[in-house]
């Protein structure tokens, strides 16, 4: 069992990388040096094309790959030192396909799976239970069979079953994918919520719009390396990059980027802030 | 896993490009050759050969010594144990109590050897040499029904697919807090059913998809379906195919009618 960090101790950076490298089995390199420092309550964005890395740093991070060379420590500990399921108690990690995970009869039991291996009480464990099925607005389907919900119930059963878990670090694997705009909204503002709670979240994404709306903190990657680490504003401003690392900025970005002769910030994330900083004269308005 | 699911690899030798229903009837027929001689000698020619087939087939030496370790294990195993349950023969080596260890019960114990070996590895030279869809096309060339062809190259197909699957639940479980490998035999058991829960209705998702896929795809629409790569029969393959005929007749007429001990 890991002992419960104290406030003293425990180190503002909950997650730290150093250069990682990953080998695969069959010899792609997948991680060619990575450096990387995540803070505790941080909301980070880790974006790029497929086969960029970013799934596989994931991994690394919560031990179900372990790194070829470089060294991670995860709250203070180094993450070789400790087995995936004591890791599973910091790092929590949703996958991008919720019916790789979903095997029980009810929701409720879903959830109460990852906290019964952690070898929490009873009790404790009910209390994480209802408030993971709270937090993914759940209560409705609580004695549902998991499988037989719509994809957006089940990737929040899926995600549930972390919180569950009271991990300090979320990581979401593209929680987004297949979902419209609606189940996208609700479950972004669950997410959000998490991290205004002060829990860590990361999140695996190709979308750009979800990063302009909810990161704080950005990471682009390429060819298993990171190519850009900055704020959303700063992530977008540079086109050529974003391009080269297979991704596209939202439209309002695009359009603030044509716009920059008349004075509007590249660093422009959302349609009411480029309306405004049109109406107020453009660069002035920071 | 994919290298234990499928041994095929590419090449361009004669032993690929030869009908995949000759090589078959063939392999079959050199099974039955190691069945019928009976001395160390003719079987340890024959395994010769079959290694030189092996190695005209370009199978990598990584690759053969995975896929005959399991052989080889076996064949040391009999060579240790017969000479412990074979008691008969003269001179004795040596006795422990009813266990007689004799000369010729040693021989015959490296005989049977050779002989698995023989019977394993000439199996060996098809899957090197013989992609699944050739395999499938031929078994229903030669008679197989076209649907039990079809499943027989969609779960092939599949195989690698479901492992993939699998490996990813097992992460996905693990990430829960899952330890597969903990406990006694009823809690792994029990362990067990995260992962094969999911396993199971994936795979009837990705079989009804497929159904589906087939069916847009106008399967069944007729009986009679032609094909895109027709099997044809070229000269070479009738030479070979005779070559295998009379390498098994020449050994059999020397056995059952001269009565050679071969």
């Amino acid at each position: 069992m890991i002992p419960a960090p104290s406030p003293s101790t425990a180190s503002d950076k909950i997650v730290s990388v150093r250069d990682l490298k990953f080998t695969y089995e069959g010899g792609i390199q997948a991680l060619k040096g990575i450096n990387l420092d995540i803070r505790r309550g941080e909301y980070l964005a880790v974006v790029g094309g497929n086969g960029s890395g970013k799934t596989t740093l994931a991994k690394n991070i919560n031990g179900l790959l372990r790194p070829t060379s470089g060294t991670i420590m995860v709250n203070g500990r180094s993450a070789s030192d400790l087995t995936v399921a004591q890791l599973a108690r910091i790092v929590g990690y949703a996958f991008q396909n919720p019916d790789h995970q979903l095997f029980c009869s009810s929701v409720v039991d879903e959830v109460r799976f990852g906290p019964q291996n952690m070898g929490f009480t009873q009790e404790d464990i009910s209390r994480k239970v209802e408030r993971a099925i709270e937090a993914m607005d759940l209560k409705g389907q609580r004695d549902q069979p998991p499988l037989s919900l719509t994809l957006g119930e089940r990737r929040r059963v899926s995600i549930a079953s972390v919180i569950a878990m009271t991990p300090e670090v979320f990581i979401l694997d593209e929680p987004t994918t297949g979902l419209d705009a609606w189940e996208t909204d609700d479950l972004m503002a669950s997410i959000d919520r998490l991290n205004q709670e002060g829990r860590t979240v990361i999140l695996i994404t190709h979308d750009m719009n979800l990063v302009a709306k909810h990161a704080k903190r950005v990471l682009v990657m390429s060819e298993g390396r990171i190519v850009l680490d900055s704020d959303p504003g700063g992530a977008f401003s540079d086109l050529e990059l974003l391009l080269q690392s297979k991704l596209v900025p939202p439209p309002v970005v695009q359009l603030a980027h044509r716009l920059s002769g008349l004075g509007v910030s590249r660093e422009t994330l959302s349609p009411g802030e480029l309306v405004s900083r049109l109406m107020l004269g453009g660069g002035e308005a920071k | 896993m994919t290298g234990f699911i499928d041994l095929y690899t590419e090449a361009d030798t004669f032993l690929h490009r030869m009908d995949p229903r000759v090589k078959i009837v063939a392999v079959l027929l050199v099974s039955i050759l190691g069945l019928v001689l009976s001395s160390l000698y003719s079987l340890l020619v024959l395994l010769a050969v079959i290694f030189v087939l092996l190695f005209l087939a370009r199978a990598t030496f990584s690759r053969t010594v995975f896929a005959l370790k399991f052989v080889i294990r076996f064949m040391v195993l009999i060579i240790l144990l017969w000479p412990i349950f074979d008691p008969s023969g003269t001179p004795v080596l040596a006795s422990l109590g009813p266990v007689k260890i004799t000369e010729p019960a040693i021989w015959r114990g490296v005989t049977s050897a050779a002989r698995v070996g023989c019977l394993a590895t000439v199996w060996y030279i098809l899957m090197f040499t013989t992609s699944q869809r050739d395999l499938v096309r031929a078994l229903v060339k030669l008679g197989l029904r076209f649907d039990f062809g079809l499943a027989l190259a969609i779960s092939l197909r599949f195989l690698p697919t479901l492992s993939a699957t699998i490996d990813s639940i097992k992460d996905a479980q693990r990430a829960r807090g899952l330890e597969l490998d903990k406990g006694g035999l009823l809690r792994r058991a029990r362990n067990y059913v995260a992962v094969l829960v999911p396993t199971i209705v994936s795979a009837l998702r990705a079989a009804d998809l497929l159904s589906l896929a087939l069916q847009s795809r106008a399967y069944g629409a007729k009986a009679d379906r032609t094909y895109l790569c027709d099997l044809k029969m070229r000269r070479v393959d009738g030479v070979a195919l005779a070559v295998v005929v009379a390498l098994l007749i020449i050994p059999v007429f020397a056995k059952f009618v001269l009565q050679v001990h071969i």
